[in-house]
C-alpha cells in the first residue's frame, strides 16, 4: 500500500473528538523505519490522544493509520485492530508496572501472551534486562522499585518481544530533574541500539530538541509544525512555536516595508510614544500593515551596560532592568522597554539593580519577524 | 559537695513531679475513663462468655460443675457436628456465590460501557440494607416445592410437573445468603476497580494480550487483596448469619451453629453453658479470620491510583454490553424485584397455596400486625414496631455520640488507654450478632436490665458502634489535623473548635453513620432473638414469631412493613450521604 518503503508509521488525516470538542485535527506524518518521531505542544493540544489512535487505545473518527503494511484503523473503511493486534510497544507516564508481578513477569508478559518458548522467554527477557540495566533486580516486586528503575521495567516490557513500534507517552515526566536527563539520555540510546520506530509524547521542548529525529509540534488539536530539531528552533512557522520552543521574547508591532530578506517593523511603545524601528528577518506572507511579531532569543541579545559606540549593532533598545535570576552559571534577566518585556541572558557576573538603564543590541539576522 | 548532691535530687524529684502531673491531664483522665468503660461492654461479656462455656449443667438441670463437658459434647452430639459442617457448607457456597455476584456486578458497573449502569448501581446495593431473613421468606414462598409461587407458575403456564426449585435446604440457603451479601463484595472492590489507574490495563493491551486476558492476569490480581477481604467478611458474616437456616433449612433438618446456639438460648431445654460454648467455637472461627483479614489482607492491598494522566477506563462491550445489563437485571430482579413482589402478593391473601386469588385480597394481615389498638392485633408483632423505632434511633444516636468521642481520642489526642480503644473498637467486628448476644445474656441475666430494651440497647451498640467509629475515624483522617489546630491558635477554645470546626466537617459522616446504623438496628435479628422477652419483641423478633407461630401471609405482611422502612431510610441515606457515601 504505501509507497515508500522504509515508511513504518504513517498517520493520514486523522480527526478525533470528544463530544463536540476536537481533539486531534486532520493530522499527516509518515515516519520512517527507525526514526524517532516527538510530538511536542502543550497540555491539552492532543498529543495523547494522537497516540493511543496509533495504539489502538481510541478509535478516531476519521482518517488512515498504517503500521508497516498493515493498515490498523481506517473508519470509511470499518477496520480497526485492537491493541494487542498491532505489533507495538507503549510506556506510559505512570509507568504503570504491575505491582503483583515481579520485574521479570513484568518484563516477560508480552513474551507469553505470543506463546514463546520458555527458553526464548528466558533468555529474552534477561537480554532486556541487561539492556536497561536491572537484570541483578529480576526477581524483586515491582513495588519494592524506585520511580526511575519502574520507568525501566516499563521500557524493558515494551521493548522485549521487538514491537514494530515504540509509543512513549511522557514518560520521564514523573521523574525528578536529574533522573529525567539521565533517562531521556538512556532512551535514546537504547532507541538507536534497537533501531526501533519511535514515537515519543513530551510538553518539554528540550526534551523535544535533545532526543528527536523530528519534531511534531500541536496546539489546539492542530499541527503546527513538523521538522528537525534546528529547523523548529531557528526556523518557527509562526509566533505560537516560536513561544513554545526555547524562551522567546515576542514584541508586536506592523510590518512597515521589506528589503530583501530584511523587513522592518514599527514596533509600538505604547499610546502616546513613537514606535520603535526594528530590523528582522522573514515575516513571508506578510503584506506591509500587517501585524506581525518580532522573535527574539535571550542567547542573540547583547547587553550594553553604557550607549555603544559605532554602527554595527543592528538594532538598537534602551530599556530598564527588571530583575535578575540566578541560574548557576548564568544569570537570565528581564529588561522592560515600553509595554514589552525582553528575557536576556548575561554570561559573566554583572551588577544590575533594578530600573537600572540598559542597552540591548540583536543582529537582524538573528530575529525573526513572525505573522500571527 | 553535699549541697551540690542534694540540689540535684531536688531537681530529678521534682522533674518526676512534674512528669507526674503532667500525665494527670484531663486529657488522660477522660480517655482512660472512656477506655474503661467501653472495656466494660466489649471485654466483660466475652469473659463471662468464656467462663460460662466450662459449665456443664448436669442432666437433671439443676446443678453445674466445672469441666470440659460442653466442649467435648460439641463432637459426640448427636446434631452439633452435622451443624458444624452444614455452618461450613453454607459459609464456603455463599461466599463463593456472593464473591462471584459481587465482583462481575462491581467490574460491570465500574469499567464497562453497560446501559444503565449508573442507575442499576444504587439497586444493585439495596439488599445490603434489607433482612436477608425476610428475603429467605420471601424466597421460601417463591421457591417452595407446593406453595412456592415460581413453581405454581411454571405448572400452570408451562405446564410442568412437580417443581422447578426447592429452596427449603442447604442450597435454599446458599443462594439467599449469596444474593444478600453479594453488595458486601461489591462494595470491597468497586471502589478500587474504579479509580484503578488505566494504563495499568492499557499495557497489557499494548503488549499483547486480548481483553479477558488482561481482566485475568492484570484487572482481577490487582483487586485481589479487595476480593479476599470481601469474601472473608462474607464468609464470617453467613456463619453468624441466624434467619436464613432458621427459615429455609433448620426445619428440614440442616441445623447449623446458629440455630443451635439459639435452640440452646432459649426455649424448653435450654442450656446457656452449651450456647456459650458453641457461641466460643463460632468466635475462635470468626475472630481468627477477620484478623487474618485485617492483619495480612487489608494491609497488602496495592496502590494503583494515579493522580497524574488519569483517563476514565470503560471498556466497549460491544454485543456483549447487553448480555451484562441482562445479567444485573437478572439479580435486581432475583435480589430485590422478586421477593418484595412475592411479599405483597402473600401478605394480600388470607392464607396461601401458592396461588394468586384475586377474590380473596385483604388487607386483614397489615391489620393484625401493624395496628395495635385493634381487638385482633397480634401484640408480638405490633410490639416490634413501636420497639424497634426507639432501638433504632437511641442506638444509633449513642452509638454516633461514643463513636465520635472514640474517634476524636483515637485521632486527636494522645491520652493513656487510645491505644486501647482502637484496639476494642476492632474486637466486636469479629464476633457475630449472636454470640457477642449469648455473651450479655450470662452476664446481665441475672441483673435488672435483663428483661427490659435496655440489654438490646447495650448488646446492640456493643456490636455495631464500630462502624460508627471507623465511619468517623476515615473522614477524621482526611480532614486534616491542622485545620483544628489553625482554629485553637487563632484564638478559639477547644469546645468552640470542636462545635465550629471538626463537628460540621464531620456532619456529613455523622448522618451517614446514623442512618447506616438505624438501618441495621431495625432489621437486627442475630441478637436480639436471643436477648428478647415478651414486651420486648423487636421488628425481627415480630417476623420470627409469626413465621413461628402464625401463617406466611402475615409473616409477609409484617416483613414488608419492615421493609418499606428500610427502604425510606435507605433513601434518606443516599440524599444526605450521597452517591459515593458507600463505594468511594
Ligand atoms: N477521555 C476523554 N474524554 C473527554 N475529553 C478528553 C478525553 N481525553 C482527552 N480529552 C480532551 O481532549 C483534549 C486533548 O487531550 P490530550 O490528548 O490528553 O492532550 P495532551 O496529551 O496533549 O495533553 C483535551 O482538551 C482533553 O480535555
Ligand atoms: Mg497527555
Amino acid at each position: 500500500m504505501s509507497t515508500n518503503n522504509n515508511v513504518m508509521v504513517s498517520i493520514d488525516h486523522l480527526y478525533k473528538s470528544y463530544g463536540p470538542e476536537m481533539a486531534v485535527k486532520d493530522f499527516n506524518i509518515e515516519i520512517e523505519q527507525g526514526e524517532f518521531v516527538t510530538l511536542l505542544g502543550p497540555s491539552g493540544c492532543g498529543k495523547t490522544t494522537t497516540l493511543r489512535c496509533v495504539a489502538g487505545l481510541e478509535r478516531p473518527e476519521a482518517g488512515e493509520i498504517r503500521i508497516g503494511e498493515t493498515t490498523v484503523v481506517a473508519p470509511e473503511k470499518e477496520i480497526f485492530l485492537y491493541p494487542e493486534h498491532r505489533n507495538i510497544g507503549m510506556v506510559f507516564q505512570s509507568y504503570a508496572v504491575w505491582p503483583h508481578m515481579t520485574v521479570f513477569d513484568n518484563v516477560a508478559y508480552g513474551l507469553r501472551v505470543r506463546r514463546a518458548s520458555s527458553n526464548e522467554i528466558k533468555t529474552k527477557t534477561m537480554q532486556t534486562l541487561e539492556l536497561v540495566g536491572l537484570d541483578h533486580l529480576a526477581d524483586r516486586f515491582a513495588t519494592k522499585l524506585s520511580g526511575g528503575q519502574r520507568q525501566r521495567v516499563a521500557l524493558a516490557r515494551a521493548i522485549c518481544y521487538q514491537p514494530e513500534v515504540i509509543l512513549f507517552d511522557e514518560p520521564l515526566s514523573n521523574l525528578d530533574a536529574k533522573l529525567r536527563e539521565q533517562m531521556r539520555d538512556e532512551i535514546v540510546r537504547l532507541q538507536k541500539e534497537v533501531g526501533i520506530t519511535s514515537i515519543f509524547v513530551t510538553h518539554d521542548q528540550s526534551e523535544a530538541l535533545v532526543m528527536s529525529d523530528r519534531v511534531v509540534v500541536m496546539d489546539k488539536a492542530v499541527i503546527q509544525q513538523v521538522g528537525d530539531p534546528q529547523e523548529i528552533y531557528a526556523n518557527p512557522a509562526n509566533s505560537f512555536v516560536a513561544n513554545f520552543i526555547g524562551v522567546t521574547s515576542l514584541l508586536e508591532g506592523k510590518l512597515d516595508g521589506r528589503d530583501g530578506d530584511i523587513c522592518s517593523v514599527d514596533v509600538s511603545m505604547g499610546q502616546g510614544a513613537e514606535p520603535l524601528r526594528l530590523r528582522a528577518i522573514g515575516a513571508e506572507g506578510a503584506t506591509p500593515g500587517d501585524t506581525v511579531n518580532v522573535s527574539l532569543r535571550p542567547e542573540d541579545v547583547t547587553l550594553h551596560l553604557e550607549r555603544p559606540q559605532g554602527t554595527d549593532h543592528g538594532n538598537l533598545i534602551e530599556g530598564n532592568v527588571i530583575d535578575t535570576i540566578y541560574l548557576g552559571s548564568f544569570l537570565e534577566g528581564r529588561v522592560r522597554v515600553g509595554p514589552h518585556e525582553i528575557g536576556i541572558q548575561i554570561d559573566h557576573f554583572e551588577n544590575l539593580v533594578r530600573d537600572q538603564t540598559v542597552y540591548l543590541s540583536f543582529q537582524p539576522e538573528h530575529s525573526l519577524c513572525l505573522a500571527n | 559537695m553535699t549541697t551540690e548532691t542534694y540540689s540535684s535530687n531536688a531537681v530529678e524529684r521534682s522533674r518526676l513531679n512534674n512528669r507526674l502531673r503532667a500525665m494527670v491531664t484531663q486529657e488522660n483522665l477522660i480517655t482512660l475513663v472512656v477506655a474503661l468503660i467501653v472495656a466494660g461492654a466489649v471485654i466483660v461479656p466475652l469473659v463471662v462468655l468464656f467462663v460460662s462455656s466450662f459449665k456443664v449443667l448436669d442432666p437433671a438441670g439443676w446443678d453445674t460443675t466445672w469441666g470440659f463437658g460442653n466442649y467435648v459434647t460439641m463432637f459426640t452430639d448427636r446434631i452439633i457436628p452435622k451443624a458444624f459442617v452444614n455452618t461450613l457448607i453454607i459459609s464456603s457456597g455463599s461466599t463463593i456465590l456472593a464473591t462471584f455476584l459481587g465482583v462481575s456486578l462491581a467490574w460491570i458497573n465500574a469499567r464497562t460501557n453497560c446501559p444503565g449502569r449508573s442507575y442499576l448501581e444504587p439497586y444493585n446495593l439495596i439488599p445490603f440494607f434489607l433482612s436477608p431473613f425476610v428475603g429467605a421468606i420471601a424466597w421460601h414462598n417463591l421457591g417452595e416445592p407446593q406453595t412456592g409461587l415460581l413453581n405454581n407458575l411454571a405448572r400452570e403456564v408451562f405446564g410442568i410437573e412437580g417443581a422447578i426449585i426447592n429452596v427449603d435446604n442447604i442450597w435454599g440457603v446458599i443462594w439467599v445468603t449469596g444474593i444478600f451479601f453479594a453488595p458486601l463484595v461489591y462494595l470491597f472492590v468497586v471502589g478500587s476497580l474504579r479509580r484503578m489507574d488505566p494504563s495499568l490495563e492499557d499495557s497489557a493491551r499494548t503488549t499483547g494480550a486480548g481483553l479477558f486476558r488482561t481482566t485475568m492476569t492484570v484487572t482481577l490480581p490487582l483487586v485481589m487483596p479487595g476480593i479476599l477481604s470481601g469474601a472473608i467478611i462474607v464468609f464470617v458474616t453467613s456463619a453468624g448469619e441466624f434467619g436464613v437456616p432458621f427459615k429455609l433449612s433448620a426445619p428440614y433438618g440442616w441445623e447449623t451453629l446458629t440455630t443451635q446456639i439459639f435452640s440452646k438460648a432459649v426455649g424448653d431445654d435450654a442450656n446457656h453453658h452449651m450456647g456459650a460454648a458453641m457461641s466460643m467455637a463460632l468466635g475462635i472461627i470468626t475472630v481468627f479470620l477477620i484478623w487474618v483479614q485485617q492483619r495480612y489482607i487489608a494491609p497488602r492491598s496495592f496502590t494503583t491510583v494515579t493522580g497524574k494522566g488519569f483517563r476514565p477506563n470503560v471498556l466497549d462491550l460491544g454485543p456483549w454490553r447487553w448480555v451484562a445489563f441482562g445479567y444485573n437485571i437478572f439479580f435486581i430482579m432475583v435480589a430485590v424485584v422478586l421477593p418484595i413482589v412475592c411479599l405483597i402478593i402473600v401478605s394480600l391473601h388470607p392464607v396461601w397455596t401458592g396461588k394468586i386469588v384475586l377474590a380473596d385480597i385483604t388487607t386483614i394481615n397489615y391489620v393484625k400486625t401493624l395496628m395495635w389498638w385493634h381487638p385482633e392485633a397480634i401484640s408480638a408483632a405490633t410490639n416490634g414496631i413501636g420497639n424497634s423505632l426507639i432501638l433504632a434511633f437511641g442506638g444509633a444516636s449513642i452509638s454516633m455520640v461514643l463513636a465520635l468521642v472514640i474517634s476524636y481520642m483515637i485521632h486527636r489526642t494522645k491520652g493513656f488507654g487510645v491505644r486501647m480503644l482502637d484496639f476494642l473498637s476492632m474486637v466486636p467486628i469479629g464476633f457475630p450478632g449472636i454470640v457477642l448476644a449469648m455473651g450479655v445474656l450470662v452476664t446481665y441475666i441475672q441483673t435488672p436490665i435483663y428483661a427490659t430494651l435496655w440489654i438490646l440497647m447495650l448488646a446492640y451498640i456493643t456490636r455495631f458502634f464500630p462502624y460508627g467509629q471507623r465511619n468517623i475515624s476515615s473522614i477524621m483522617l482526611a480532614i486534616s489535623e491542622e485545620l483544628d489546630q489553625s482554629s485553637r491558635m487563632a484564638g478559639a477554645s477547644w469546645f468552640t473548635t470542636l462545635r465550629r470546626i471538626t463537628i460540621p466537617l464531620l456532619k456529613p459522616g455523622l448522618f451517614a453513620g446514623w442512618i447506616l446504623l438505624f438501618i441495621i438496628f431495625l432489621r437486627e435479628l442475630s441478637i436480639s432473638i436471643i436477648l428478647f422477652t415478651t414486651g420486648t419483641e423487636t421488628l425481627s423478633v415480630g417476623v420470627y414469631y409469626l413465621t413461628n407461630f402464625e401463617n406466611e401471609p402475615l409473616t409477609s405482611a409484617l416483613s414488608m412493613a419492615q421493609t418499606v422502612m428500610l427502604l425510606i431510610a435507605i433513601y434518606a441515606f443516599r440524599r444526605l450521604a450521597g452517591r459515593e457515601a458507600l463505594t468511594a
